[in-house]
């Protein structure tokens, strides 16, 4: 029997109400755009960013996907999958096969109608990130007429549909004929999308400019061009700001967050992404090793000032977790409420024959978040556990932590996309990249889960296996960090936090300015 | 003097196959730029595909060939970050950066060489306490902080100058001030110095005893010699102005190549941090090799002692 996609394929006015009301339908009713937009970016924008095909696993290109291109199906306001280019898709009951139904009369910015085959190319193109995956799963695709299509698998993969429209890029969809007639350097310098955004020009590390594209199918956008521009120093982009230079001015941290706040005119917006925070105990398989004591790793977990490092790092916007999946993935379950009791944790500490504390070696970290681990090295110190901060380079402190060369405590962390199973799998269960150790219980958990088709039983088993990651005690979460932006006084929508777990401003299509809505 | 200018030739030769050796270890030695470019949990098969890509799993000696061969042929291959050809980027920051140096440039000798010379003539006086401490600013103060207060005040309190970016005058003033003054300094106390050492030799007594007027005998006898060393300077300054303002570009969000070095170092983009590397310093080389010519032309000394 096939699952009924949550497109309007049935219940239809029903349906078409819900749509209206997360504005995933066409209005066209709106005004033409109008004026402009400045985005500063902290990252300078990649060309890779701007194509689909290349999307490697990080957030970040999304910024641009959002406005260049659009997908089959994407996170919109309310709704982690909403369809988009595809209407409406089912799934057949032996998990093999997803048929797709496109939406009808949607053009790419050339004027060329969407059509299967251009589904059917994009992901055949697509070489990101998790390529590898899903080419060794994905086994062909049907195409049936210009509007539908069918995608076979060679195994029931429960994580497809994750995989194909939020963790990759390979569910965003370019055209085919001109791919293949500008070849993929000129779709790179200009691409071609079906986005509220055409691309208009791009000088590398410099800035991007986009029009609104009047055509697009959800709505035509309410601001007329977008402007991306690289400032790569946080301080020059809060001053550009506070100066109405820009209009918006991704990532100010800390006393400049605090700064921002109290520029008149000036507004924080906190979106909270998919990046959770937490310290492993990489010795916890090591019988010999204090951290082997699952009461030292609950004392630990007690010891950290969850609230107080949120509000001096993040001004309070960071979610408190005790869990390392996000709260916004798909099969999360709700662990209780982090406690700070730092009474607790030396009774704990006692009772595991550390009454005095102990030196409890080094704590490594990304250096680019050692702010977070002196905090936390310091709350430690205060019930007895001593230990000296080890920060890192970013990219040797994943290498070393993926090769297991990191001894005692790391502080890790992840904003990859996916659910609860792709996090388990890179960082929980055995023979993943940053698996130090397991535990046969959770092992057979994730195994078990991987074979479920029945989406509630596989709900059921991750939740079990996230509640053992818990119990546990393998990790001391810290939290889910909010992404800090400033928004100037011009704007009206910022699109921050509309779409869940999204750190930057999107729909574009949403955004406007004040008085122009 | 053929055989000067041959060994000169051979030298710049090895301080360029030097250079690129170096820089091309050291890069390498910072990481491995696919972990920049994956997120943490990037499966192993991911960046096993992206350094074959990049071809960085070939064997070093490969990889350094492959460095050497791209440089000869003026092409430099691509970038990692950008994914296109790194000369491309250099030539499209190269005229911001040409602009910002040029006026950074004539900004600092117009402040130092008058003030080196005022120093010099008034030495131990307040003109050359007051250079004095110009030059210890100029030379000892962060440029990011100069930078970071220049915004706060020019473009933040009082409204008169944007913050960040390219393509006005106006843009153009904090930056290269923040740049100039470095250089000035430096171009101040190498003033002061020379025309302290040229003060004091037998042909400007012989002018003063001569009855020379003093701004003629500082203006036109000393000041000739005294700048020779100072316009040397000033031409390898030019060079590193143009390639190395890395921070200044970096705070003013000022496009130019010391943007792009910086953005190859974050991103660990190699093949644009080995270009921008060696170009820079093969300009510096042959400053400094058509330096050596002139004055082994000028002074027949130097190639006969050579």
């Amino acid at each position: 029997m096939a699952t009924p996609s949550p497109g309007p394929t049935r219940r239809g006015v029903l349906g078409f109400s819900a749509a209206a009301a997360l504005g995933i339908v066409p209005d066209t009713a709106r005004a033409a755009p109008d004026g402009q937009i400045t985005i500063a970016s902290h990252v300078s924008l990649a060309p890779t960013w701007f194509d689909p095909a290349e999307t490697a696993g990080i957030i970040t290109p999304f910024m641009m996907l959002y406005a260049l291109h659009d997908a089959m199906m994407k996170a919109m306001p309310g709704k982690p999958m909403a369809p988009c280019l595809a209407e409406a898709w089912t799934v057949a009951s032996d998990g093999l096969s997803y048929a797709f139904t496109l939406r009808k009369g949607v053009l790419f910015h050339n004027g060329e109608p969407v059509t299967a085959d251009d589904v059917k190319f994009s992901l055949e193109r697509y070489r990101g990130a998790s390529a590898k995956t899903l080419k060794e799963r994905v086994a062909c695709v049907d195409v049936h007429d210009a509007e539908r299509l069918t995608i076979r698998l060679n195994v029931p993969w429960p994580d497809f549909l994750t995989f194909y429209a939020s963790a990759t890029g390979a569910g965003w969809i370019v055209p085919r004929k001109h791919v293949q007639q500008v070849r993929e350097d000129g779709h790179k310098k200009a691409p071609v999308g079906a986005g509220p955004y055409k691309f208009v020009s791009f000088n590398p590390g410099v800035e991007l400019v986009c029009e609104a594209f009047e055509g697009y199918w959800r709505k035509p956008p309410a601001i007329k061009r977008l402007v991306f521009k690289v400032v790569p120093d946080e301080a020059t982009r809060l001053a550009a700001l506070q100066r109405g230079e820009i209009d918006i001015a991704y990532s100010i941290r800390g006393e400049l967050a605090d700064e921002l706040t109290r520029t008149p005119g000036l507004s924080v917006k906190a979106a909270v992404g998919s990046a959770t925070f937490w310290l492993y105990f990489a010795d916890q398989w090591d019988a010999l090793s204090p951290w082997h004591d699952q009461r030292v790793r609950l004392a630990t977990g007690l010891a950290i000032d969850h609230k107080t490092i949120n509000q001096a790092l993040t001004l309070g916007h960071s979610h408190l977790t005790n869990s390392v999946f996000p709260e916004n993935f798909d099969f999360y379950w709700q662990p209780p409420a982090p406690v700070h009791d730092p009474a607790r944790a030396r009774k704990l500490l006692a009772e595991a024959g550390h009454p005095r504390g102990f030196e409890a070696g080094d704590y490594y970290c990304d250096a680019s978040y050692a702010n977070i681990g002196e905090v936390v090295i310091n709350n430690l110190r205060e019930v007895g556990i001593r230990m000296k901060l080890r920060p890192l380079e970013r990219a040797a402190f994943f290498k070393a932590y993926a090769e297991k060369k990191l001894k005692n405590v790391v502080q890790g962390a992840s904003g990859a996309f996916g659910n609860a199973a792709t996090r388990a799998e890179a960082f929980v269960v055995k023979g993943g990249t940053y698996v130090h150790g397991s535990y046969p219980d959770i092992d057979a958990a994730f195994v078990q889960q991987a074979a479920e088709t029945d989406r509630a039983k596989r709900e059921a088993i991750l939740h079990r296996l996230q509640q053992l990651v818990h119990d546990k005690a393998i990790f001391a979460p810290i939290w889910q960090q909010a992404f800090i932006s400033g928004v100037g006084p011009r704007v009206g929508e910022s699109g921050f936090g509309l779409i869940e777990g999204f750190p930057y401003t999107a729909p574009y299509e949403d955004l406007t300015l004040k008085g122009k809505a | 003097m053929k055989q000067y200018i041959l060994r000169r030739i051979g030298y710049s030769l090895l301080s360029l196959f030097l250079l690129s050796l170096t820089i091309f270890l050291f890069v390498r030695v910072t990481g491995d730029p696919v972990a920049l470019l994956t997120e943490p949990g990037a499966s192993q098969e991911d960046i096993e595909a992206m350094h074959r890509q990049f071809g960085l799993d070939q064997p070093l000696w490969v990889q350094y060939w492959h460095f050497v061969a791209s440089f000869i042929t003026g092409d430099f291959g691509q970038s990692f970050y950008y994914r296109t050809p790194v000369l491309d980027l250099y030539f499209q920051r190269l005229p911001n950066s040409l602009l910002l140096a040029a006026v950074a440039m004539v900004l600092s000798l117009v402040i130092g060489i008058p003030s080196g010379i005022l120093a010099a003539v008034r030495v131990d006086g307040f003109w050359d306490s007051a250079g004095k401490l110009f030059a210890l600013l100029g030379l000892s103060l962060p440029q990011f902080w100069v930078g970071l207060v220049l915004i706060l005040v020019f473009s933040v309190s009082l409204g008169w100058l944007p913050s960040s970016g390219s393509g006005t005058v106006w843009h153009l003033l904090m930056p290269a001030f923040t740049l100039g003054w470095y250089f000035a300094a430096a171009h101040m106390r190498l003033t002061r110095s020379s025309m302290l050492e040229v003060l004091g030799s037998e042909y400007i007594k012989l002018a003063r005893l001569k009855g020379l007027p003093e701004a003629l005998v500082i203006g036109k006898h000393a000041l000739k010699n005294a700048l020779i060393p100072v316009i040397t300077l000033a031409g390898i300054n030019l060079v590193v102005m143009i390639n190395v303002a890395v921070i200044v570009e970096t705070v003013f969000a000022w496009p130019g190549i010391g943007r792009l070095l910086y953005e190859g170092v974050t991103f660990r983009d190699f093949p644009v941090v080995q270009a921008v590397v060696v170009i820079g310093g093969s300009m510096i080389i042959l400053v400094n090799l058509l330096i050596d010519i002139l004055y082994a032309l000028i002074d027949p000394r130097i190639r006969l002692e050579s």
